[in-house]
């Protein structure tokens, strides 16, 4: 007997389960989209905002030297985050994936999850306290005679707050990209005159790329969007583009030219987030 | 008179609470085709992994070519694994997969291209060189991750059960490959396996082992029909083994008091007495089944209680009146003038030369 085809049938039962979170995405994340979309084409006349279709505000904000300085600003922030994240997470995942006993490597991830207890905001306020002028780093290294050395207001600062925010999560990813290796391939290794530290780069590196990739990406994209880090650590100036975003609306209630901002950084996400993706599980070519 | 490749000297390996291997002392010669074979968790894998270095020993010491080779890491000796996983690296191709021991050693490209390109084309895989290893069929893979494990052409394999993943007509061909290559290429072979026709196919020696130990170690042949004791007769082969008292002694010659019956052993090392316990054992081919009471010294009657059909050989089950369970393997054409399904008592007999006393 043929089974019936489930493929074209209406599943009532299916769509009904799947409708809250299809509601929910359309209202709170497709509409709002498309409405930013729609409103990098507004004008704004009277600090009032009226709906129209010009292409201004893009002129506007893309013919701006700030702008662009913003941009490359934020991109290398971000970058430099990215590098510096997965290059200080990776001894301490590897540790992690291969040295520790597993018991130590499931409380360690527990504790790694931990500061995310707390808001990143509340966390960044106590770098302000440890890194000030006349903070706890500070005065540590005054007792040894150096410093003051200004570390707020800082592209150091900025980044402190990013590996406060992308580190822990950073360590994980990678953690569970590296314990997932088969071992035998690097014992296989190993076997063939390959030596622990040459397998790092030959074997397990490789192996681990999609877990390691991925790792990184997240770190891109929440140093790339954060606003909290550049703002109270790294002094605002000159601003990045979240901030720049927050500027603009305070400026002249210039939410249009803000929607330009946002816009363009979601491109630059979707074209990063695509362009290591595809990398992360490119396959070798079988000719 | 050459020394022996390999020496194992009274090798102990603890995991922790768990011994894997206790006292193990074993010699293998240059050029040696050497099977160990056991059930599951008998420490042959381990035995293995020592000398490739994987693990080391607890106790005891490992020389390899009159070396000491405790504490030498594995990426430090020549002594490459054929993996039962087989562990070709899944971002390399083929080609790529062979070179890697080379691109260890350091050599040039265009050298190892062709070393690797060699052993392909040896093994009849040089078409898939290119070929993402994913892609490759398992017999396919079987002889890349050979030919990864022979192109730095080392004086040891070690191979851990490598076609236990394969069909059995595949099985077969690989075991041919195998030999073929070990004579041309004179190198000695580690084999791991728990199967017998593999290891007796193809080993010049065959180390059985069982709990950590060495059960018997000796030529297949040998271990088949003349096993040292009870572990090795009941995991070699399809053997009968039977226990009893021995009431007599002519000239080496034993009577044996069993429940199903006297039986006649020859003590030909002369080391039991009358009154000993004996066990010996008789090969499931070497006894003979008839519908009639059969003229001869050894002699049983049962009842059959099943058959196991393999093709020509045929085993059947049979059982005596006091529940003892013997096993006759008979061709398949003699089966049919046995008249087997029509019920009634078989009579089993054997020679007593056929029968093998075990020295235990």
């Amino acid at each position: 007997m043929p089974q019936p085809s489930t493929r074209n049938t209406f599943n009532g039962f299916a769509l009904t389960w799947r409708m809250p979170i299809i509601v929910w995405q359309v209202l709170f994340f497709v509409g709002p989209l498309l409405f930013m979309v729609a409103m990098s084409f507004f004008l704004v006349k009277n600090y009032r905002m009226v709906e129209a279709f010009e292409f201004k505000n893009w002129e506007k904000m893309l013919t701006r030297g700030y702008f662009w300085d913003s941009y490359a600003l934020t991109f290398i922030l971000a970058t430099l985050s990215t590098i510096v994240a997965s290059v200080l997470a990776f001894p301490a995942s590897f540790a992690l994936a291969f040295k520790v006993s597993p018991v130590v490597r499931r409380w360690a991830l527990f504790l790694l999850i931990i500061p995310f207890f707390t808001s990143y905001l509340v966390r960044i306020f106590s770098w302000y306290v440890i890194l000030a002028e006349s903070g706890v780093v500070n005065s540590i290294l005054a007792q040894i005679g150096l410093g003051p050395y200004t570390m707020l207001n800082t592209m150091f600062g900025t980044l402190v707050g990013y590996m406060t925010l992308t580190l822990p999560l950073v360590v994980v990813l990678q953690t569970f990209a590296l314990a997932n290796i088969d071992r035998n391939l690097v014992q296989a290794a190993h076997n063939l005159g390959c030596s622990p530290i040459r397998a790092i780069y030959t074997v397990i590196m490789p192996l681990a790329k999609t877990g390691l990739i991925v790792a990184a990406l997240f770190c891109f994209i929440l140093s790339f969007g954060d606003f909290v880090s550049p703002y109270y650590l790294g002094g605002s100036k000159p601003p990045t583009l979240p901030i720049l975003i927050i500027d603009t609306t305070k400026s002249g209630q210039q939410w249009p030219r803000a929607a330009v901002v946002a816009v363009v950084m979601m491109l630059t996400l979707i074209t990063i987030a695509f362009a290591s993706l595809a990398l992360a599980y490119r396959k070798r070519a079988s000719r | 008179m050459t020394s022996p490749l390999v020496t194992f000297d009274g090798v102990v390996k603890r995991f922790g609470d768990f011994t894997a291997v206790q006292r193990l002392d074993l010699t293998i010669d240059a050029g040696e085709f050497v099977a160990i074979m056991g059930p599951s968790g008998c420490g042959k894998t381990t035995t293995l992994r020592m000398l490739a270095g994987l693990d080391q020993p607890s106790e005891g010491t490992i020389h390899i070519d009159g070396q000491l080779m405790n504490n030498v890491g594995p990426h430090k000796r020549d002594t490459p694994l054929v993996w039962q996983s087989l562990a070709l690296f899944p971002f390399l191709n083929a080609r790529e997969n062979v070179e890697f021991g080379l691109k260890m050693r350091n050599q040039g490209a265009k050298e190892r291209r062709d070393k690797a390109m060699d052993w392909l084309e040896r093994l009849g895989v040089a078409e898939f060189s290119e070929r993402n290893v994913e892609t490759l069929s398992g017999g396919q893979r079987q002889r890349v991750a050979l030919a990864r494990s022979l192109v730095t052409e080392p004086r040891l394999l070690l191979l851990d059960e490598p076609l236990s993943a394969l069909d059995a007509h595949l099985v077969i061909r690989m075991q041919s490959v195998l030999t073929r290559l070990q004579r041309e290429l004179g190198i000695t072979f580690v084999y791991v396996t728990h199967s017998q026709s593999e290891a007796f196919a193809m080993a010049d020696r065959v180390v059985i082992m069982s709990n950590g130990e060495i059960a018997q170690v000796g030529l297949p042949r040998d271990i088949y029909r003349e096993p040292a004791n009870q572990f090795v007769a009941e995991f070699v082969g399809r053997n009968n083994i039977i226990i009893g008292n021995i009431t007599g002694n002519e000239n080496g010659n034993l009577a044996i008091q069993a429940p199903d019956g006297l039986f006649t052993v020859t003590d030909y090392e002369r080391v039991k007495n009358v009154n000993d316990e004996a066990t010996f054992v008789i090969a499931a081919d070497l006894v003979t089944v008839s519908r009639t009471p059969a003229e001869s010294e050894n002699t049983v009657s049962c009842t059959l209680i099943s058959e196991e059909f393999i093709g020509s050989v045929v085993t059947l089950f049979l059982e005596t009146k006091q529940g003892t369970e013997f096993k006759v393997q008979l061709q398949e054409r003699e089966l049919i003038t046995l008249d087997h399904t029509a019920g009634g008592a078989f009579y089993l007999s054997w020679k007593t030369a056929d029968a093998h006393l075990l020295p235990g």
